[in-house]
């Protein structure tokens, strides 16, 4: 274990030297990200999660490849094309599907923030040379209701002093940084407001190890103490944060959809690979692959369209982005116990992908927003608000 | 009593772990890290660290269970899908009878977005000054009909998604197959931006109804009535009679101008006013301003300003699109239907009630449901059985100051003909070429009896 998050920090350092291409075909960055994530990813998945291997070098690849910039405004804000890319990263390791949703929404705080000292900071990203996740897990339900803010902030000359333990995060490492927001409190100690900024995870910061997880084993999980750290203007993405999440919410859903989307693809997948072998005892089983890849198109089809528009901001919008993640979440957890099922012993190897993917397909349905986050928050964007 | 007496017989606590959940139990205490059961949280040392994730005490609060809302009954669960209804009003509990009669087998679900009681909605319009309450407004309630019925109930359950391809209806608490869908979601007030629903009652549930109520209960209130529809002018008398203070104001000059004629709503304004509802025609809302106080102030677009106890908006109904969206079902003003069979552009999807549109018209009326429940029984259940024949259903006002009962459904710019005026009241038709097709009668209860 120790071997290997000494490991992880020595490859953040690795210098990438090529610049990076236009990224300006559709076709290419897709063509490319798929080649990348079945000859280099695919083989290694079984080392990220069994090993806990930081996949950091081939993140940087795909970064280069331009699966992390279609969805900026900078690179034409292409959000079918950064789902489709996520989709196809996840098909074959979904740790790194979610680090690249990570690494993703962190670019996407970084350009909508506006602040030039992040925006200076944004080509980097965006290309694999630098990486940063997102602390946001306790946030959002903190800004729904669903549990308390964890981290605080006071108001100093020049900026805030922050403290508190974000309890994990993944895709970071000393040296790279992930968005995190604070509940601001007022002299007395009483609530004010929340900021939101990147966090640079520097010298002021120790990591502290998590917990062995079911999955997700290769994505660099971390907690972050924090005791009165200083946040300074050039970190700051939004203060108040309040309306700066209520802008990119729906981005911020809808491209974990990606995820889910690259589950399910790889889960049908696994299920046509032994078809001309196990088909015939395979008939009888329920969630045949027609089934799944019916349900998979319905849901691709609408994700295709709400990432037309991802910073709509009506009720409705919010409400078919969060039904479609809530039903790419069921839809991972169906598709991928039927890919073991349909794969007999041979998914149920350590080795083998079908038994990865249903540990995926769960951390889909957990991860935050999981399935009875998004249930509750749609249940309240639906009820009828009456006088108090 | 000493203190550590105190301490002893106070009862347990449980504290939370902020960053990763973990409960931490006084009387189980932990064990494993030296703290043995019974360790109040006080006395723990300060370097003592979470058993999952590490952080320290100050990283904990106290944890209190919260309360759960959802109703969360028991249901059986039922993986064949039969017959999805969305929506327990009398349009979607209509449809679970009617089926139940015919069929004793079908699996039925019922998704309602309140707890799925069963009450008479035309009620609401009178149940102010007859001092009911909640419970006296029900008539079975959801889990007894439910039980009654062999329904499968989802109570407080909200419909989110719907995709016709997959037959699948995706809810607050899970996603549901159909063999046939039949929505029956009612419509939703339709509130201008001016009046914000934080501060403007709608009536147009049990529960919405309730709540101004409550917080009626205190006394006579202030209360303004914004819309003189026909539900707008119910409750303004109905809040009359209980005993509030009552402002009608409408855009229009007189009261029920969609429906009436002028010399009938003149009639209907005057019998109102014999009750002390005021009524502000002709005057349109520029804001409602939350006052300090608890009061709200109307603001009128002359710059006028009235305050008021409550405000209860009768600002008109529409269909909500969002299923009908998303399943790209036809939508004009309400969902789409056959007049003959109440299906929807999808084969196996229906709708009834006050949710759907016939011929580019919603209509909101009780009397037309149970025919329409009927004629969905049927063509789900594959009875050979009449079309539905839809007829404009006798309007008939509950306001008791002056009687008002309307057949046929007048046109907005027709020409209305006096058939009979005195002292008591007037009859009045509408004929288009040689054909009548609107009547009103308008009178003191004992004449409208005979309408």
């Amino acid at each position: 274990m120790k071997e290997r998050k000494a490991m992880n920090r020595a490859l953040v350092s690795t210098e990438v030297s090529t610049k990076p291409a236009p990224w300006a075909d559709d076709a290419k960055v897709l063509a490319d990200v798929a080649e990348i994530s079945r000859q280099q990813l695919a083989p290694a998945a079984y080392r990220i999660d069994h090993e806990g291997y930081y996949p950091l070098d081939i993140m940087a690849k795909l970064g280069q490849a331009g699966a992390y910039a279609a969805h900026q405004d900078r690179y034409g804000c292409r959000y079918p094309l950064a789902l489709a890319t996520m989709t196809e990263i996840s098909r074959h390791c979904g740790s790194t599907g979610f680090m690249s949703w990570a690494h993703d929404v962190c670019g996407l705080y970084m350009e909508q923030s506006g602040n030039p000292a992040l925006l200076a900071r944004l080509d980097d990203h965006v290309a694999g040379i630098t990486f940063g996740g997102t602390g946001l897990s306790n946030p959002m339900k903190a800004l729904t209701g669903i549990e308390k803010m964890a981290l605080k902030a006071k108001k100093v000359a020049g900026g805030y002093r922050v403290s508190g333990t974000l309890p994990w995060v993944s895709h970071i490492a000393t040296g790279q940084y992930c968005g995190a927001i604070a509940a601001v409190e007022k002299g007395d100690g009483s609530p004010s407001h929340e900021i939101m900024f990147l966090l640079d995870l520097d010298e002021r910061v120790t990591l502290r190890a998590c917990p062995e997880f079911s999955g997700m084993e290769g994505t660099s999980t971390w907690a972050i103490p924090l005791v009165d750290y200083f946040v300074s203007e050039d970190q700051m993405i939004a203060d108040p944060a309040g309306p700066f999440v209520q802008r990119i919410r729906g981005a911020f859903v809808l491209l974990q959809v990606g995820i889910a989307a690259g589950v399910i693809q790889g889960s049908i997948d696994s299920i046509r690979e032994v078809e001309p072998v196990l088909g015939h005892v395979n008939q009888y089983l329920h969630d045949r692959p027609d089934e799944l890849q019916a349900e998979y198109d319905d849901i691709l089809a609408r994700a295709m369209t709400l990432a037309e528009t991802p910073f709509d901001g009506s009720k409705d919008y919010l409400l078919d982005v969060l039904d479609l993640r809530t039903q790419g979440a069921e839809l991972s957890l169906k598709a991928s116990t039927s890919a073991l099922l349909h794969q007999g012993a041979r998914g149920y190897l350590m080795s083998s992908a079908p038994q990865r993917r249903i540990r995926e397909a769960q951390f889909v349905a957990i991860v935050t927003p999981a399935i009875k986050h998004l249930r509750w928050e749609m249940a309240k964007l639906m009820n009828e608000e009456l006088p108090a | 009593m000493s203190a550590q007496q105190l301490k002893q017989d106070s009862p347990w606590r449980q504290y939370i772990c902020l960053a990763c959940g973990l409960i931490y139990d006084e009387e189980l205490g932990d064990p494993d890290s030296g703290l043995p059961p019974g360790t109040r949280f006080e006395d723990i040392p300060d370097d003592w660290q979470c058993p999952l994730c590490g952080v320290t005490k100050v990283d904990f609060e106290l944890f209190e269970k919260p309360a759960i809302l959802a109703c969360d009954k028991g249901t059986v669960f039922n993986r064949q899908p039969g017959v999805v209804i969305v929506g327990a009003g009398l349009a979607g509990w209509s449809v679970a009878e009617q089926l139940r009669q015919q069929d004793a087998e079908i699996p039925i679900t019922l998704i309602s977005a309140c707890n799925g009681d069963i009450y008479h909605k035309p009620e609401l319009s009178i149940a102010l000054s007859r001092g009911f309450e909640q419970s006296e407004l029900v008539r079975e309630s959801g889990v007894d009909a439910a039980q009654r019925l062999g329904v499968r109930l989802l109570p407080n359950t909200l419909a989110v998604g719907l995709s016709p391809a997959l037959h699948q209806l995706r809810t607050t608490r899970g996603s549901f197959h159909y063999t046939k869908l039949v929505l029956a979601q009612g419509s939703k007030p339709a509130l201008p931006a001016e009046l914000p629903a934080a501060v403007c009652w709608r009536v147009n549930t049990l529960s919405a109804w309730s709540g101004l109520q409550r917080a009626l209960a205190k006394g006579s209130s202030r209360v303004a009535v914004v819309g003189a529809g026909m539900v707008g002018c119910e409750l303004a008398e109905d809040l009359a009679r209980a005993g509030h203070q009552v402002t009608l104001i409408d855009r229009d000059n007189t009261p029920l101008s969609a429906l009436l004629p002028e010399a009938a709503a003149t009639r209907l304004s005057s019998g109102l006013a014999k009750l002390g509802v005021k009524f502000l025609g002709g005057q349109a809302i520029r804001a409602v301003e939350p006052r300090a106080d608890g009061s709200r102030a109307i603001v009128l677009a002359s710059g006028l300003s009235i305050e008021f106890d409550q405000i209860v908006a009768a600002t008109g109904l529409v269909t909500d699109n969002r299923l009908a969206r998303q399943a790209k079902l036809d939508f004009n003003r309400g969902v789409v239907v056959d007049a003959d069979t109440l299906r929807t552009s999808e084969p196996a999807i229906y709708a009834l009630g006050d949710c759907i549109s016939l011929d580019g018209k919603p209509c909101r009326f009780i009397e037309p449901i149970k025919h329409q429940a009927r004629a969905i029984a049927d063509a789900v259940l594959e009875l050979d059985s009449e079309a539905y024949a839809h007829n404009a259903p006798v309007i008939r006002l509950k306001t008791r100051s002056v009687a008002i009962v309307l057949h046929g459904l007048p046109s907005p710019d027709g020409h209305w003909r006096m058939v009979q005026e005195d002292a008591d009241g007037l009859i009045m038709e509408q004929v288009s070429g040689e054909q009548v097709i609107s009547r009103l009668n308008l009178g003191s209860p004992n004449q409208s009896c005979a309408a």
